[in-house]
């Protein structure tokens, strides 16, 4: 099966648990969860289901590509479920299946590991799931997200598409997978790697990014004043990237980290505080 | 006698909550179950695996019935003179339903009354139970709970299932909004859809043994232990042992399967610490050691019933592979920067965000090593303190640190001994984390020790400072680990230094970084840390009265503290402590409240005390030399020597006496006395069997 094939296989059958296919945001993010379509839509008790694959940054992770495991980019593939049903973890096990995988003939795990990130108020409680000894999704039962409190509490299920992939094709490198029959993985991505390592750790320009991010935090709190959510949320998630790049840069100090992160968490608390509100009077 | 069975069926449960979660249960249902007449609170068993927490009691299926007696008005209100009822009696015996000649007298703490006896039928446990149940299980706590679904309820992990059974019968109850059911499941992988409808609890063991869950955690760490060694006695080869991990798999797993993988030789050639660690961490494995010689093997413990097509060995196998890769990366990378190098990247790492960063850290334990150098008579070995304390942090910016952080401090040991740093630094680098417990080794080496010292007592002043405390179950700043590893590094090491002076300097070394004044964090720091030596000394199988004796006077020097409590402990039984106990208990009282004084010779008239004050000399001189030596033993038994000479005085003199000069020159002696004795154990602490109640 190629990775493209999985796309297809979890789209289907996401889509078949009620799951509206959302399409990948278009603002570089850390994790599927930052994106609009979970971070706002877990906020309210209206039940919603989604699904997506998202890409994912993290400046830090890259490796230049020499790395069979870690790359600064990686696709991830999310769902939301809101309420949790009671049936959840059934429906993530026969979502395996679905993939044609014999789980009688393996180890499933669900090992103990809770999920947080400070920079948007939210954390959860859940697993992250083995297969073999091979982390393949993470699990979580979220319980705040933008400082708030979640009344209906929603599960994420969030898989690692090239870690699946790598289970699925037997690979130990993650540029030996097959992103269709055709093209590979490393035809796709491994130049990306390698330039995005190299501006990554040693050529992204500090002073701009600094510049940058004060324009994009300065934007996000006017935006917010005016009552434009969405676009300050998405200014926020700017400042989170820059924030991170600088951070890969090394050009991030002690004190400058802590105040830093707590200012775009103040931001996102501010949005999510006013969405909810909003939601509570309409 | 009824069986009683109850199943809780979750998500899975991380292996400390399970234990946790069962201890509580056991511990409510048996208060519980006795409160209600249903036991005695013995033949409670509790058992689990990840998924679920079982209890098994011993009950009666009916409650006993009770006497309760009804009180009414006083007789002297209830009968005339003549003995006829009053109205109030009869009034009472009305209301109540009843007839007046059933009426009795019963004799009450505030005086005679009327009333009588109503026996209350017993109610069947079926009855009672649910709303024990509903009250034991939602008033457990775990240490990080959540909700799930629409409902506000908390456990560790969502609840599926409820299960409970008296003789075989389901019992019908409601936990949080989910209703109780006649069935429980299997293997969630093997048997997810085989509803077991358990008769009793052999046939709930062996149903699910069937279904592929193996129920008694003792069964299933037994099963991983004979097939590990069914696995290694052909290579005549061992585990490497793991306790921890051990636990943690049996718990882990509803049916345990272990399987033996291998890795490829190449990879020996990394440090052993390293190979064990992303075994371990990454997933899971055990370390295979031959004459205690790492093997390019590992054993898993898989929730299987087996690995027939080895496909689970072999998925582990291409995991490890990369990790380990991996972590050969990391460790040649790690070896091309110099320590010292690295170490200036510490400015950059966040050691607590009001108490700055690492390299902040780093410059105040090198003070307090230094002072502790010292102390501990071993100046020679300050250039290499020096360096150790400045090093130390620095394999926090290595990748393997970052990747496995449980190996800090011993991967900058591993890199200084690579890098040909001296000796005793690198060794003093590699077990300045020790001990991480009570149950964990202190360091072997003194420098090892001196920057084990530093490293933790700057960061309980830091978090005291920040009036960051340890309070219940919560202690994020780990400060009861930190202060246990202080303790049993002092106590291991028989360190014999002023505390006090060691957390001024502490202290000094923040300077004005502390947001509390440091004569509030001294104080606070020596309260807590008689509290956690206390906590030691009782764990370590002392009388509570013996230790707090012991810590009496004052934690300036610990390890003396643990001298004067070996000391009391050794003399206990001797036939001179229980009335040499007495006695200074008796003294003690007489100098309550008493103002201070000075002994005059000049007015020591009578013969006794004249005695006890030569007595009292000889004993002093003898004994402060052996006090400050810390032979506290000798010394004790030294200050026997006051008994006959005090008893001579009590029964003779008056203390009291009726001229002041006299009676406060009386009381100065017994003052002096007492001041001796508080030296080496606060004796009014001692719990004594003869000892009249005060």
């Amino acid at each position: 099966m190629t990775l493209q094939d999985l796309i297809m296989r979890l789209q289907k059958f996401w889509a078949d648990q009620g799951c509206y296919l959302a399409q990948p945001y278009d603002v570089e993010v850390g994790a599927g969860t930052m994106t609009p379509d979970t971070f706002f839509r877990v906020l309210d008790r209206r039940p919603w289901r989604v699904a997506y694959v998202q890409p994912s940054r993290r400046p830090a992770d890259g490796r230049y590509g020499d790395n069979p495991h870690r790359v600064q980019k990686h696709y991830q593939y999310q769902v939301i479920l809101k309420p949790s049903p009671d049936d959840t973890q059934q429906m993530y096990i026969r979502s395996l299946t679905s993939l044609g995988i014999r789980l009688e003939d393996h180890d499933l795990r669900f090992d103990e590991d809770n999920w947080e990130s400070p920079t948007i108020g939210s954390w959860g409680v859940g697993w992250q799931v083995m297969l073999d000894g091979l982390e393949i999704t993470q699990f979580t039962y979220f319980q705040q997200a933008g400082g708030i409190d979640l009344a209906s509490v929603p599960v994420e299920i969030t898989y690692g598409l090239e870690r699946l992939e790598m289970f699925l094709e037997e690979k130990g490198d993650i540029y030996d997978l097959r992103w269709s029959d055709e093209v590979s993985y490393r035809d796709l991505r491994l130049r990306e790697e390698k330039e995005f390592s190299a501006y990554n750790f040693e050529q992204a320009g500090v002073k701009g990014l600094q510049q940058m991010f004060k324009l994009y935090e300065r934007e996000a709190a006017a935006l917010i004043k005016k009552g434009l959510l969405l676009p300050a949320y998405d200014l926020c998630l700017k400042c989170s990237h820059v924030f991170n790049l600088l951070d890969s840069r090394g050009a991030i100090s002690v004190t400058e980290r802590v105040k830093i992160i707590s200012e775009i968490r103040a931001l996102v608390i501010e949005v999510a505080r006013k969405y909810a509100a909003e939601g509570a009077s309409s | 006698m009824s069986e009683f069975l109850l199943e809780i069926l979750t998500e899975e449960l991380p292996a400390s909550h399970v234990r946790a979660g069962l201890e509580q249960l056991k511990a409510t249902l048996s208060v519980e179950l006795s409160a209600a007449g249903l036991s005695e609170g013995q033949g409670i068993r509790v058992m689990g695996t990840c998924r679920r927490l079982v209890v098994l009691a011993e009950i009666v299926p009916r409650q006993k019935d009770r006497q309760e007696k009804v009180i009414g008005p006083p007789k002297a209100a209830a009968y005339k003179p003549d003995g006829t009822p009053t109205p109030a009696a009869l009034g009472f015996a009305k209301s109540r339903g009843i007839d007046i000649s059933q009426v009795e007298v019963y004799a009450t703490e505030r005086g005679e009354y009327i009333g009588f006896t109503k026996s209350a039928p017993g109610k069947p446990a079926e009855e009672i139970l649910p709303e024990i149940l509903a009250r034991g299980i939602s008033g457990l706590s775990f240490p990080k709970m959540m909700r799930w679904a629409e409902n506000p309820f908390r456990f560790s992990r969502p609840i599926r299932n409820l299960l409970g059974l008296v003789d075989g019968r389901p019992l019908d109850f409601e936990v949080a909004g989910l209703r109780s059911s006649n069935f429980t499941l299997g293997h969630k992988i093997f048997h997810p859809d085989r509803k077991i409808q358990p008769r009793s609890f052999e046939d709930y063991r062996s149903s699910l043994g069937q279904a592929l869950v193996v129920i008694e955690p003792d069964a299933r760490r037994e099963m991983i232990q004979a097939e590990t060694q069914k696995l290694l006695e052909p290579l005549g080869a061992q585990l490497h042992p793991e306790p921890e991990l051990l636990e943690k798999l049996t718990y882990d797993v509803e049916h345990p399967h272990a399987f033996l993988g291998s890795f490829h030789p190449d990879f020996l050639s990394l440090p052993l610490e390293v190979l064990s660690t992303a075994l371990r961490e990454g997933q899971h494995l055990f370390s295979v050691v031959k004459a205690g010689r790492q093997q390019p093997l590992f054993v898993g413990v898989a929730d299987a019933p087996d690995d027939a097509k080895g496909l689970i060995r072999q998925g582990n196998e291409r995991v490890l592979k990369a990790r380990l890769k991996d972590a050969d990366f990391f460790w040649q990378q790690d070896l091309k920067t110099p320590l010292g190098e690295r170490a200036k990247g510490l400015e950059r790492v966040v050691f607590q965000e009001k108490l700055g960063s690492y390299e902040e850290k780093a410059q105040r334990m090198k003070k307090l090593a230094v002072y502790l150098c010292d102390k501990l008579d071993v100046s020679n070995l300050k250039k290499e303190a020096i360096l150790a304390a400045e090093l130390c942090k620095a394999d926090l910016l290595t990748d393997m640190v970052r990747e496995f952080s449980s190996l800090q401090g011993r991967m900058g040991g591993l890199l200084a001994r690579e890098q040909g740093l001296p000796k005793a630094a690198g060794r003093a680098i590699y077990e300045h984390y020790q001990p991480a417990g009570l149950e964990d080794a202190s360091p072997a080496s003194t420098l090892g020790a001196i920057l084990s010292l530093a490293d933790k007592i700057d960061s309980i002043v830091g978090a005291l400072g920040l009036g960051i405390q340890a309070t219940g179950s919560s202690d994020p700043f780990g400060l009861r680990r930190n202060a246990h590893g202080v303790c049993k590094v002092i106590l291991d090491k028989k360190i014999d230094f002023s505390f006090g002076r060691f957390l001024d300097k502490a202290l000094e070394a923040y300077g004005p970084k502390l947001e509390r004044p440091a004569a509030e964090v001294k104080a606070a720091a020596l309260e807590f840390f008689a509290g956690r030596l206390r906590y030691i000394f009782e764990k370590g199988g002392f009388r509570y009265d013996l230790v707090n004796a012991a810590l009496g006077p004052g934690l300036d020097n610990i390890h003396h503290s643990s001298l004067r409590l070996n000391a009391l402990n050794g003399l206990r039984s001797s036939p001179q402590f229980e009335p040499f106990i007495l006695m200074a208990k008796r003294v003690n009282n007489i100098l309550r409240d008493q103002p201070a004084g000075r002994v005059n010779h000049a007015l020591l008239a009578e013969k006794e005390e004249q005695e006890l004050w030569s007595v009292f000399g000889i004993v002093k001189e003898n004994a402060t030399p052996m006090m400050a030596k810390g032979d506290y033993g000798q010394a004790q038994k030294m200050v026997f020597r006051l008994q006959p000479a005090l008893n001579t005085f009590f029964d003779k003199v008056l203390v009291m006496a009726e001229e002041k000069r006299i009676r406060q020159n009386r009381l100065a002696l017994l003052q002096a006395i007492s001041r001796l004795l508080s030296r080496i154990a606060d004796y009014s602490q001692v719990v004594v069997e003869g000892e009249k109640a005060q």
